[in-house]
């Protein structure tokens, strides 16, 4: 489920991002490439060494019908490979890929008003450690739908402008199926438990930006068609889940001197009116309650330092922080019991890095990490949750 | 300071503690286990590698190009590929993009030279062939972004002599074969290195299998030396060698 948001708040970021391409005076078709390139060795403390890596590529064209009216296609490809992934995410060898379309029109009211309505269409693969066909993949995802943007620029000496984006999302997972209930009800031959994460959703957005500094409050609502809501006596209620995101953040990118600095900080608050039932085992006849079970605050917090030391390399560094804080859910035991404090999960991440710029549109950087994930969650039988790790890789930048 | 940076990178590589607790033992089978279920898609990967998929630089009419590593050298895939220059950028009319005709065709030494020496290996043919047609447009004085399709075929067939076949798992195997096939999309971008040397960044997603890299290149007049990422192959990173002669 947080791909889905994040894969909306990439959106979001999207606008903010490719509302940059800009069509050069004398061209009708201006184009747009980016493209990001890691790879990386992973080795946890716990298991044996893997490899991983990500893979963005965004490919659009800018066309000037007239001198107000635009159009901007755009096609990603993203590849989100096997690495370390915070507490209550995803498991490492878990990987994802999908294509992403965009159209968008682009209409300037007046020389500091634009409106920018859109549709989009995803599809997203995702496979585990299994190496299950891409097509065939438990959580795949459909998502299509249309937004409308508006830019007000209040400041053009220092690129000030605001960003308001109001998106719908209607989204699909043809493969999902709970497969507890298709167990429990082999007789029944009809197909009574998939469409359950099938859902729609809206996010509105609003964005200021000035000097490069930015922010962003970003409100998400993910409505169910089909999940109900489980109740404490273990069956599932009338009542459909409903979900919603709160995200604040903040961040800037400044050199001063050698020191180039782009910190980023967000804050999110997920509310659920989803519960959980804790079976420790098949047939369990006596399952632990979790009410409210996936709300949760998180604070994560980036801090990327590049100290230039000439025009063509810098050494560098990052911080990187992630602190989930559950509302309601309590922490198990090592024997898979609920405790009586409230789960939390940090994971902070320390890298060290060279970079070389190549030309003015390429970097390459090779980098080194360690990380620390904590949590007062024990139980740890099907996904770590305390371990160490190091990673160290390659990664490509070139965009135009 | 390059010297620097490999200095620190290989004392980084080879004193990090973090090797010690490498199984390698298990890593390595688990490597091998990976080849022995999708064969075909590993020595694709490198089929790859040997791909001409960048566009001729400006002013070039056709070009040859070989792969030496670790194409020839050291899976003996003896190879030649071939570009040729259908319009240049502009040449019809302003703005028109450089449009390039792309193929290759390679055979694996090793496979001839088992038939002619194994007591066992009846017949062997590892091959394969692409072709497909890249369109460039310079996008600023120092920029081209390229755009293609290729269909990429490999073949692998090995037939045993009748009372020298292997049994896997208890069945005798008299033969196999297997191959992989697929029509490719190439995204790319180039931009000048330093004067007459180019580096490039690509994408090519397979429109069937779903097989996907990325390759970054550097080349010049004669060489070109890449890294060629397979984040779902076996050998994740391939470096690669090339030797081109462009006209």
């Amino acid at each position: 489920m947080k791909k889905i948001i994040l894969g909306a708040l990439i959106t979001a970021g999207m606008a903010g991002r490719l509302c940059a391409a800009v069509a050069e005076d004398s061209k009708i078709f201006t184009p747009f490439f980016d493209m990001t390139l890691s790879e990386a060795a992973f080795l946890p403390s716990e298991g044996n060494i893997f490899s991983g890596g990500n893979m963005n590529t965004q490919v659009g064209l800018l066309t000037k019908v007239t001198q107000k009216d635009h159009i901007f296609g755009l096609y990603n490809f993203n590849y989100t490979g096997q690495g370390f992934t915070p507490q209550d995410s995803k498991q490492f060898t878990d990987r994802s890929m999908s294509h992403g379309f965009n159209i968008e029109y682009r209409r300037s009211i007046t020389d500091r008003i634009r409106v920018r309505p859109g549709v989009a269409l995803t599809r997203e693969y995702r496979r585990t450690g299994a190496n299950e066909v891409w097509k065939n993949g438990l959580y795949n995802m459909n998502s299509s739908g249309a937004q409308l943007a508006a830019d007000y620029t209040f400041s053009e000496e220092k690129n000030g402008y605001v960003t308001v984006q109001y998106l719908f999302r209607n989204v699909k997972f043809p493969n999902y199926t709970d497969l507890l209930s298709e167990f429990q009800n082999a007789g029944n031959t009809a197909e009574t438990s998939g469409g359950l994460q099938d859902q729609s959703m809206t996010q509105f957005s609003l964005r200021p930006s000035w000097n490069q500094f930015f922010a962003g409050l970003t409100l998400t609502a993910q409505n169910y068609k089909n999940q109900k809501v489980v109740a404490n006596t273990g069956v599932y209620g009338a009542s459909k889940q409903k979900d919603s995101d709160t995200a604040l953040d903040f961040g800037f990118h400044h050199t001063l001197w050698i020191f180039e600095l782009s910190p980023m900080v967000s804050y999110t608050m997920h509310t659920s009116n989803q519960n959980f039932m804790l079976y420790k085992f098949l047939g369990d006849t006596s399952p632990q309650f979790g009410e409210k079970y996936y709300d949760f605050k998180e604070l994560a917090l980036s801090v990327p330092l590049d100290l230039n030391v000439t025009s063509k390399w810098a050494v560098g560094g990052a911080l990187n922080m992630t602190r989930r804080a559950y509302d309601k859910r309590t922490a198990r035991d090592a024997n898979n019991n609920f405790t009586s404090s409230k789960q939390v999960n940090t994971m902070t991440t320390l890298t060290g890095s060279i970079r070389k710029r190549i030309n003015e549109v390429a970097m390459v950087r090779l980098f080194a990490s360690i990380m620390v994930a904590n949590s007062n969650n024990k139980f740890e039988k099907y996904l770590p949750y305390s371990y160490t790790g190091k990673s160290f890789g390659l990664a490509y930048q070139l965009s135009y | 300071m390059k010297r620097l940076t490999l200095i620190l990178l290989a004392l980084f590589l080879v004193k990090s503690p973090a090797f010690a607790s490498v199984d390698w033992e298990s890593k390595g089978m688990q490597i091998a286990g990976e080849i022995i279920a999708n064969p075909a898609g590993f020595f694709y990967d490198f089929q790859q590698d040997l791909e001409g998929t960048t566009p001729l630089p400006p002013g070039k009419s056709f070009g040859f190009q070989m792969g030496l590593f670790p194409t020839l050298i050291p899976v003996t895939y003896t190879n030649i590929s071939g570009k040729y220059r259908l319009h240049a950028e502009g040449r019809i009319a302003p703005g028109v993009p450089q449009l390039d005709l792309i193929g290759g065709y390679w055979d694996m030494l090793a496979a001839k030279m088992a038939t002619k020496d194994s007591k066992s290996i009846d017949s062997a043919k590892f091959g394969g062939y692409y072709m497909g047609a890249i369109m460039s447009t310079s996008v600023s004085p120092r920029v081209r972004t390229f755009w293609g399709y290729k269909h990429s075929q490999l073949d692998a067939k090995l037939k045993f002599k009748a009372g020298e076949q292997p049994t896997l798992l208890g069945t005798t195997v008299n033969s196999f074969d297997t191959g992989f096939k697929d029509d490719f999309f190439i995204a790319g971008i180039e931009t000048p290195r330093s004067i007459g040397k180019l580096w490039s960044i690509q994408l090519n997603y397979g429109l069937k299998t779903q097989t996907f890299s990325s390759k970054v290149s550097w080349y010049g007049k004669y060489f070109e030396l890449g890294l060629n990422i397979y984040p779902e192959g076996v050998l994740v990173v391939h470096p690669v060698w090339n030797f081109h002669l462009n006209f």
